[in-house]
């Protein structure tokens, strides 16, 4: 099943290898998609958009629904004092980030507040979107789609950003770190590779990793509420009538398996790390980007994903323990990237489906809620607060939940239009608002 | 509703039976199903009631703590702080390798009556209402409580579906896993009734965030205690919890849920939601998706939605009635639904009448291609489908078949598993841990004498673990030893079943046997091989 000699899929295609030396039949997807894959293979492949020094993004999904308001806390606020009497982040704990803003950081992102302070991230704050959703998994699709709350599309936004920008690229245009295919790669013409860094547990719980030795150590009781990553999947779109059919997938999946893993094992083993990284399964993920990036791979995406924000209960200590291991690993990894002289190429965006309930609850927990900030971090990227911190007095909730300021498809506009250098409307449906995000 | 005519029966479409409402089978298996009716053959796969009887695996039965272990976890208080913490982390230690253990072995248990033709049909259903039902031994924490569930769905599998709905909200380790054990009515817990709306009976789009809420409030009450009714002592040998009603932490207030006002309780709002119209709309999809890998068409999910609601939702009937609906049969579907990990593995131990790997290295096995039960990556489930297929997972399928084929036998590696975890996890072996203290940690001699025990361990776990060849006899006759194109035809017939085999794949198969008459068991490994690491394999 191997074909030795083989790079690229280009290189497959151009050789003319399709029904000549293969020791099987043409898979039937080629047959179908054959003219238009040869007529990616020269032209697309060689411009610009695919080239190994194009800009590249890495979308770091925190699964779950983070706490928006602990993980950047608003400074000097009563509303969020008398919401949070026991959960509230005590002011003199936040990390302060400069003389004008009216928010810090959680205590655990200190490697993040330096960064900050480097001038190499941005938070945008207030991010939603118009009548959230508070499941999971519908909410997850909402982000990963770019819809509005009330459509539904069986592409995801990165998806159509391949099917536009590079529809004749590698599969390794897109790379997941992880056992599953992100909702948001899904395509008329699916792209992405999964790849994994072994090491480091992968964490998909919020609980303490011990049952603990008294009675109710059977019980688990205090285990955080986690259902690990609420990443929704290409699934949905599969049926009968659906774009894709599963043999096609295999079959496409098969030349994949033998073109491509073999390409990212080899650029994973040409890249070095020029910093240390936490020992932490995301560390581990981010340590392989970054090699991956040395490497020399093509890839315009990466995708990774850390679980267990569905913090219900017992959220202080889950929620500290798991933004240290987020913001230690982002930050080894933004150093790395600097030290390697590819920091101006890469932004890195993190988001969750959603953030949480204002008002804390009585399990010491928050539930669902709806908008948050997010992180965008990398060379390219402007330092400081963006948009607006939303009011947290009771009368401008919304069913006690954080109103939105910025709409998340502008993030989304603003890093396909200002990083990777594409027109976002084909891609969003309409046009958002851009942000002041990049110099 | 629409049924297949007896005429209409024949080995193609009991072969697309016996590998969607089982794992499927031998062609043995394939023609007794065949010869009769197809009323006849849906009814003998699903087995009489008394099949739903399952003596649990050994490990269940004893506690889950030696009494050393119980004497010790009682004398905890007494200690002092310093040596309490140093006795409770061992504790938690040993009682974490036990579940780990009887982890192993329930799942070796469930995979062996998966395997078995008697059970398979509803161990099939097991594994649909384990993914729908989704608990995860990650937050639950204990075999006992998932073994109970996975009983308990065994027991009400064929019945009615409110049956099974009011066994989940009742069960323990789903009043764990969705926090319902903790809420009260001070502040009643969302968690559970969300996913009661969202994805276990309603789906989304069908109920308020008011019903939610009111509904929790409904739930409490229904909670988990270590006794078997409230008031009474513990009993000092129960380490698992019981389902209890619990009145005095019930809000027994009037609620207001789908538009009608009560002072309802659990059984109400369960009642209430499958009242709804939504509700036999979303079931009968979500079993027509797991049988058939595809959605159903509008016209085809109204026969179901009539069908069940005749049945009472009455699950047996139904899924005889869909079954043997000429629409399962659809050439369009054919080959477009993907078979789950541990429908492969069992599906092709099956199909090479071949037994199934130990407990320890066929979980590692299910786990690794994306399925670990008593795992599911969260309360939805398994997504299913395609998304069972990346270029990692697609690689390990095809040399996880290469194992089952040939065997491993004299392998030195089986890819990236480490044997010795395994075997010392699931407790097949014991390796003494070494008593270093100190810097011993750098002494040469330590650390040679480690190394070589690591080496023997891992050399033990190789043979402890060893997959034997497939038997050949069955799969290849004298006279198929002599004729490479009858045996691509047996193997493609017995592998692949439904629609007989396209011409060029059967080439594609031809070029494994090579040209040496008689076909050695080499050459005969090489062509079972080339069928199972093909795409079309992994459908089904």
């Amino acid at each position: 099943m191997k074909e030795p000699g083989l790079k690229t899929r280009r290189e497959f295609l151009r050789t003319g290898l399709l029904g000549s030396s293969l020791s099987w039949t043409v898979p039937s997807f080629l047959q179908n998609t054959m003219l238009s894959l040869h007529a990616a293979a020269d032209g697309q492949l060689v411009q610009g958009v695919t080239g190994k020094d194009g800009n590249i993004l890495v979308v770091l999904q925190l699964a779950g629904g983070n706490d928006g308001l602990n993980t950047v806390v608003p400074m000097g606020n009563d509303d969020y004092r008398r919401a949070r009497p026991t959960l509230g982040i005590r002011e003199e704990q936040v990390l302060k980030l400069g003389q004008k803003e009216k928010a810090g950081f959680h205590p655990a992102l200190a490697a993040l507040a330096k960064a900050y302070a480097d001038g190499s991230l941005a938070v945008v704050q207030g991010v939603g979107y118009p009548n959230p959703n508070r499941s999971h998994f519908r909410s997850t699709e909402i982000w990963a789609t770019a819809t509005d709350e009330n459509q539904s599309s069986s592409t995801g936004w990165i998806g159509r950003y391949f099917d536009n920008a590079c529809s004749g690229c590698d599969a390794a245009v897109g790379i997941t770190l992880g056992s599953q295919t992100p909702q948001a790669f899904a395509a008329k013409t699916p792209k992405g590779v999964l790849y994994e860094a072994g090491g480091g547990k992968r964490r998909r719980l919020g609980a303490d990793g011990e049952p603990e030795a008294d009675g109710s150590m059977a019980m688990a009781m205090d285990g955080e509420a986690e259902e690990g990553p609420a990443g929704g999947s290409i699934g949905d779109i599969a049926g009968p009538s659906g774009k894709i059919n599963a043999l096609d997938f295999l079959e496409r999946t098969e030349m994949d398996v033998q073109i491509t893993q073999k390409e990212i094992a080899a650029a994973a083993g040409r890249g070095k790390n020029g910093v240390p990284y936490p020992g932490s399964w995301l560390g581990n993920q981010f340590a392989l980007i970054s090699r991956l990036i040395a490497g020399g791979m093509k890839t315009r995406v990466y995708y990774v994903s850390q679980g267990g924000y569905d913090t219900h209960t017992g959220q202080a200590n889950a929620q500290e323990r798991l933004l240290r291991e987020m913001g230690d690993a982002v930050a080894a990894f933004l150093a790395d990237l600097k030290a390697q002289g590819n920091l101006g190429r890469v932004t890195l965006m993190t988001f969750s489906e959603f953030g949480r309930r204002v008002k804390e609850n009585a399990s010491g927990g928050t539930d669902h809620g709806a908008a948050a900030p997010l992180f965008l971090a990398g060379g390219g990227v402007t330092a400081g607060l963006l948009g607006q911190m939303p009011s947290l007095a009771p009368r401008d909730l919304d069913d006690g939940d954080v109103k939105f300021t910025v709409d998340f498809r502008s993030v989304y506009a603003t890093i396909l239009e200002k990083h990777l250098g594409v027109k976002s409307d084909p891609i969003l449906g309409r046009a958002f608002p851009l942000l002041k995000a990049y110099g | 509703m629409a049924s297949l005519p007896a005429s209409a029966w024949d080995k193609e479409k009991a072969g697309v039976l016996l590998q969607r409402a089982g794992f499927g089978g031998t062609p043995e298996e394939v023609d007794a199903l065949a010869r009769m009716q197809p009323w006849q053959a849906a009814d003998f796969l699903l087995g009489s009631p008394e099949l739903a009887k399952a003596d649990p695996p050994e490990s269940i039965t004893r506690p889950g703590l030696t009494e050393q272990q119980r004497y010790l976890r009682r004398r905890l208080t007494l200690l002092t702080p310093k040596d309490r913490e140093e006795k409770a982390s061992q504790l938690n230690r040993a009682v974490r390798a036990e579940q780990e253990r009887r982890l192993t072995e329930l799942r070796g248990w469930w995979l062996d009556r998966m395997a078995n033709s008697a059970t398979a049909a509803r161990e099939k259903l097991v594994l649909f209402l384990h993914g729908h039902f989704a608990t995860s031994e990650e937050k639950v924490r204990n075999p006992v409580l998932l073994y109970r569930q996975n009983q308990m769905f065994r027991e009400k599998a064929l019945g009615p579906w409110s049956e099974l709905v009011l066994g989940i909200a009742r069960d323990p380790a789903m009043l764990i896993y969705l926090d319902g054990a903790k809420s009260r009515p001070e502040h009643p817990n969302e968690n559970f009734s969300r996913e009661l709306f969202e994805l276990f009976t309603l789906g989304e789009g069908n109920y308020t965030e008011k019903d939610i809420q009111e509904s929790a409030r409904a739930f409490t009450g229904w909670t988990i205690r270590m006794t078997k009714k409230p008031g009474e002592a513990m009993d000092e040998e129960t380490t698992e919890p019981y389902f209890v009603n619990y009145p005095k932490w019930h809000d027994a207030k009037s609620k207001k849920i789908f538009g009608k006002s009560g002072g309802f309780d659990g059984e109400d709002v369960v009642r209430l939601a499958l009242e709804q119209p939504a509700a036999s709309r979303w079931i009968t999809g979500k079993l027509w998706r797991f049988y058939t890998g595809s959605n159903p068409s509008p016209p085809m999910h109204r026969e179901l939605v009539a069908t069940w609601d005749e049945n009472k939702g009455q699950i047996r009937p139904f899924l005889q009635a869909m079954w043997t609906h000429p629409e399962f049969y659809n050439p369009e579907l054919a080959r477009n639904r993907v078979k789950s990990p541990v429908e492969w593995l069992v599906g092709l131990c099956r199909q090479l009448g071949r037994a199934l790997p130990a407990p320890a290295l066929a979980s590692e096995m299910t786990s690794q291609l994306g399925q670990k039960l008593f795992a599911p990556p969260n309360v939805k489930g398994w997504d299913g489908g395609i998304t069972w297929i990346n270029t990692a997972s697609l690689e390990k399928r095809y040399e996880y078949g290469n194992w089952l084929v040939g065997g491993t036998v004299g392998m030195r590696r089986l890819g990236e598993m480490d044997l010795a975890r395994l075997a010392i996890q699931s407790g097949l072996l014991e390796v003494p841990r070494p008593m270093i203290e100190g810097n011993a940690v750098d002494d040469p001699n330590v650390k040679k004498d480690f190394a070589e025990k690591r080496k023997a361990a891992a050399r033990q776990a190789r043979e402890l673990l060893a997959i034997s060849p497939a038997p050949l006899g069955p799969l290849a006759g004298p006279d198929e030893r002599q004729d490479p194109d009858r045996l691509v035809a047996q193997l493609s017939a017995r592998l692949l079943p439904g629609e007989p085999t396209p011409p060029e794949l059967q080439a594609r198969y031809r070029k494994a046997t090579g040209e040496a008459i008689p076909l050695n068991d080499a050459a005969v490994r090489q062509t079972i091989l080339a069928i199972v690491q093909s795409p079309v394999y992994q459908l089904g």
